[in-house]
């Protein structure tokens, strides 16, 4: 018994590994020893049990071979890839170099996606938060528009779907007291605006519904931000008293950090409505409404329980809510819902430069197997499977792939930094949270393990298959031509590449163009050394008209001595800030316009003083501008701008002719309006994608609100009026702070800041491309002009000529370039649909665009394979037929 | 680090217990010789056990060459603990007897 088991012993001993061999052996015969000593002590045979014992050593013996083998075998091939990637620099630091820029470019893009549309909002179940409009009946579920006091009462009391419904309305209100006097943005909200966000105070209480009864203290709640930068986190701050908006104002609580809704709010403050606002302003379309879904009540059903609402309202007051609808959206697609088609079309073209990016690695790992073609032809003849060059080729796919996909995130983190610092105007919401999170993180690892498993296995599987092997030793052997098959592959891989740069190029084109038309558009105003500034003047000591009259007089004043200063002028609201301010024109000519007219006839208002027009360079092409002596007393006159006149009096001279819109400003109370004393270029006020809307100009002097926008053109530079002018208002009240301060320039620059943005990515998207294409190509040529030397050696020999051989070599690149191109064009009318809403005054066939991306991708390519067809061509045919 | 399996729990209660030997474990937990083996050698790799000679003298003695003895490691020790608590845990726990009848 004990000779078989040790016949087993000896028989799975060589299995065993060297070193740990004696070992193994001893403790096994030892144990046999051992058990047959136990017998004999016991009188008794030993037993069966021991040969199948034995039949375990062989287990014992096979796991310790496999558990040595692993370790051995990745780690050498881990060195070995190694020692090859670094004995070929150029090609690792390509690769590496191409798949960072794939892999960070993917990163960042995929970070700002997912800050912007797929992070969860920052408030407690976001999903149930959702924005209610009230809505055309034509268009009853579109996003955008706000509600009136009464309507907002009705909501909220018919409604079956809201757990909570709530009102708010964003504002900038002067702080004044403590310290300097500054603008802090806010909001008032309804009191049951802090149950919607389901936010509880760090500190004190938040706004209630007791807090918007009329007769209710007034009070505020603080956002934890303003708390820690001008109160020092003081903890006994609530109770303390503010001077917000010239109003005292007790606190009563402290948000926690990071609750900023509306955003960038600072403070809170209760939104109160009389009876009687609540009797006559449910025309008064201007509070926003937010609403926190009932937990079992879907999407649909709060649409139509809000229809049914706006349809009983609509029924019972006709005059103010006929055609009128209610939407209900989700509040992420109110906030963003605008931008998520062009950050996809960013993701997709981002996505396309890492499928360029893996295409152009799949060709130089084949060219660069097949530069290793002796190498494994030789361990194949020594005995190496397949599996085992596989595996060698596969482990240097996966080291570029970590190295690649490390160094991009280097990139990432970097480029995920830049765009969290973009400055807000490019109107992208929560672009600023972008950063580099787990998910982000996690992404990127995918992208990289897939684009190095997909892009690197495949060429490796096909250049290590055997029959390869078998051809490759021949073809080094003596072979003029290279391998047809592989180079059909690196053919079809090179027109793959330049169809998806074809692409993104026709995308960037059609960009470019749409972007260059929008710069030439003609704004009406001049923007040039014109800085701005925002006054707002708290309700007290400015309650009466004459006092902020008073007010900007001196102000302007004080500003026009400044020797800087050209001159200067206000505005109630600036051009390309968003400053609407529509009105319905109410009387023409003495004669009331029907309820139709009216609705089809919105201006908007301005209220400037005398030398707004020339400070901005506006020209008055009719008439006259307004002058000082256009004051209370003096008859009301108005001027009106090109569009409006048109629309008014059509072909009739608008001069000398009367205008009254509904609504009523200044002294009086009287109905806005007067005699058209001139007409003003049209100006474009919502940005050069818009035109500019009928615009009615009335003098500041006669309808003094309490806020203006002061503009100063300076003989310098913009910036130089900053000082002065923020000194001229401290020097008449230190209590009023000024805000906004912002040159024309800039308002011009933010205006199409988020065009250039996206213009500026999809062209950096496709130069990468296009350079990408450029190097494959010139790689595959390099490849094939090396393989055929001896070839083109032969051909020179029996006497062709160098230009012949130029041309041969030439026109393989070309064939290959042109059909890349034109597949390239043809997928670009379908993908630049994409672009549509993106493209001013350019249509996504714009033809040039297409002829000029074709055209320029073809000299790229041309270019690229000169440098291999010259190599060609000079190649000296002795030293060729010696070659290998 | 990954849960230890039944297996090598199995494996080092017998050598905790005092069955130090291969084939007093392989009694003792009647595992087959195939499994114990490789677990024991695995153990060692990860250092929850440790091997040595026992002394050549005593051996002799009784007529036999010497056994390679395993003990357990702290980590070893501390990773059995942790093991045998959460199977312990998977097992239904014990409810006080209700009287019938």
């Amino acid at each position: 018994m004990l000779r078989w088991c040790d016949l087993v012993l000896r028989a799975a001993a060589p299995i065993v590994p060297d070193d740990i061999r004696r070992e193994w052996l001893r403790e096994w015969r030892a144990e046999f020893a051992y058990t047959a000593a136990r017998a004999a002590r016991l009188n008794k045979p030993i037993p069966v049990t021991c040969l199948t014992r034995a039949l375990g050593a062989i287990a014992h013996a096979a796991w310790l071979r496999w558990d040595r083998w692993r370790i051995e075998m990745i780690w050498q091939d881990i060195k070995h890839s190694m020692r090859g990637l670094l004995r070929k620099p150029g090609f690792t630091a390509t690769v590496v170099l191409t798949l960072a820029i794939g892999i960070g470019g993917n990163a960042a893009i995929f970070g700002a996606v997912n800050a912007v549309l797929l992070r969860p909002l920052p408030f407690a179940n976001p999903d149930q938060l959702v924005r209610v409009y009230k809505t055309n009946l034509a268009q009853p579920n579109q996003i955008g528009g706000t509600v009136s006091p009464p309507d907002l009462v009705d909501y909220r009391r018919d409604n079956t779907s809201f757990s909570e419904l709530a009102a708010y309305a964003e504002s900038a209100y002067p702080l004044t007291g403590d310290g300097p006097a500054e603008q802090i943005p806010g909001a008032q909200v309804t009191g049951g605006f802090f149950a919607v966000m389901a936010a509880a105070p760090a500190l004190g209480r938040t706004i209630t519904d007791d807090d918007d009864r009329p007769g209710a203290r007034d009070v505020v709640v603080v956002s934890h931000a303003l708390w820690a930068r001008r109160f020092g986190s003081d903890p006994a701050i609530v109770g303390r008293q503010l001077q917000i908006n010239g109003t005292s104002r007790e606190v009563v609580g402290v948000m926690p950090a990071g609750f900023q809704f509306p955003l960038q709010s600072e403070v809170w403050m209760p939104f109160k409505f009389t009876a009687r606002d609540l009797e006559t302003q449910r025309g008064a379309h201007y509070i926003n409404v937010i609403a926190r879904l009932k937990p079992a009540v879907s999407l649909e059903a709060a649409r139509q329980d809000m229809r049914r609402v706006a349809a009983r309202l609509a029924g019972e007051y006709p005059r103010t809510n006929r055609e009128t609808s209610a939407s209900v959206h989700p509040l992420r697609e109110a906030l963003v819902g605008s931008v998520r088609r062009s950050m996809f079309v960013l993701l997709g073209a981002v996505g396309l430069v890492l499928l360029i990016v893996c295409v152009n690695i799949a060709s130089l790992v084949l060219v660069r197997a097949a530069g290793r073609g002796r190498e494994l032809a030789v361990r194949a003849a020594i005995g190496a499977g397949r599996a085992s060059l596989f595996r060698g080729v596969l482990v240097e796919s996966a080291l570029l792939g970590v190295f690649g996909g490390a160094s991009g995130l280097l990139l990432a983190y970097w480029a995920t930094g830049a765009i969290a610092a973009l400055d807000p105007s490019v109107g992208v919401p929560m672009i600023n949270q972008t950063r580099l999170d787990t998910t982000v993180i996690a992404f990127t690892l995918l992208v990289s393990v897939i684009a190095a498993v997909v892009f690197g296995t495949m060429p490796a599987w096909q250049a290590t298959s055997i029959a390869d092997v078998v051809s490759r030793i021949r073809e080094e052997g003596g072979s003029t031509t290279s391998d047809p098959k592989r180079q059909r592959i690196r053919s079809f891989l090179i027109v793959a590449e330049t169809t998806l740069a074809v692409v993104l190029l026709v995308g960037a084109g059609l960009l470019g163009r749409s972007f260059s038309r929008l710069l030439a558009v003609d704004l009406g105003f001049e923007s040039a050394s014109v800085q701005t500034f925002r006054v707002t003047l708290p309700d007290s000591p400015y309650k009466q008209p004459q006092q902020r009259q008073d007010f900007f007089d001196a102000l302007f004043a004080r500003i026009a001595t400044h020797p800087g200063v050209e001159s200067v002028g206000g505005n109630n609201g600036l051009p390309l800030t968003r400053f609407a301010y529509g009105i319905s024109t109410s009387s023409v000519d003495g004669r009331t316009l029907s309820d139709d007219e009216q609705d089809a006839l919105t201006l908007q208002i301005r209220l400037v003083t005398p030398d707004y027009f020339k400070t901005m360079g506006v020209a008055i092409p009719r008439g006259r501008a307004f002058l000082p002596t256009d004051r209370t007393g003096a008859g009301p006159v108005v001027i009106v701008n090109e569009t409006a006149a048109k629309r008014v009096w059509k072909d009739i001279d608008p001069l000398g002719h009367e205008l009254r819109v509904g609504t009523r400003l200044g002294f009086g109370g009287e109905q806005a309006g007067g005699t058209v004393v001139g007409i003003a270029a049209d100006v474009r006020e919502f940005g050069p994608t818009v035109a500019a809307p009928p615009t009615l100009y009335l003098p500041y002097a006669q309808w003094p609100i309490p806020y203006l926008t002061v503009v100063a053109k300076s003989r310098g530079d913009a910036a130089s009026l900053i000082e002065p002018m923020r000194a001229a208002v401290r020097d008449l009240d230190p209590d009023v702070p000024i805000y906004a301060v912002r040159s024309m320039d800039q308002l011009v620059a933010n205006a199409i800041a988020q065009p250039r943005l996206y213009l500026l990515l999809i062209a950096s998207f496709a130069g990468t491309a296009m350079l990408l294409a450029a190097i494959g190509l010139y790689g595959v040529l390099a490849y094939a002009v090396g393989q055929r030397t001896r070839e083109i050696g032969i051909r020179l020999a029996l006497g062709a000529k160098r230009a012949e051989v130029l041309r041969m070599v030439m026109t393989q690149a070309g064939r290959l370039a042109i059909t890349g191109i034109a597949l390239g064009l043809s997928a670009a009318v379908l993908a630049s649909r994409a672009l549509r809403s993106q493209l001013f005054e350019i249509a996504p066939t714009d033809t040039l665009t297409y002829v000029m991306v074709g055209a320029g991708l073809l000299i790229v390519a041309l270019v690229a394979s000169w440098i291999p067809a010259r190599r060609a061509a000079r190649i000296d045919p002795l030293a060729a037929l010696r070659h290998d | 680090m990954r849960r230890l399996s039944i297996t090598a729990v199995g494996v080092l209660q017998a050598i905790a217990n005092g069955f130090q030997y291969g084939f007093d474990v392989i009694d003792q937990t009647g595992l087959p010789s195939g499994t114990v083996y490789p677990a024991l050698a695995r153990l060692e790799r990860d250092g929850l056990v440790k091997s040595a000679w026992e002394n050549e003298r005593d051996a002799h003695a009784e007529g036999r060459p010497a056994r390679r003895y395993y003990k357990l490691t702290a980590h070893g020790a501390r990773a059995l603990a942790d093991a045998a608590a959460f199977y312990r845990s998977m097992l239904p726990a014990a409810r006080p007897r209700t009287a019938r009848g």
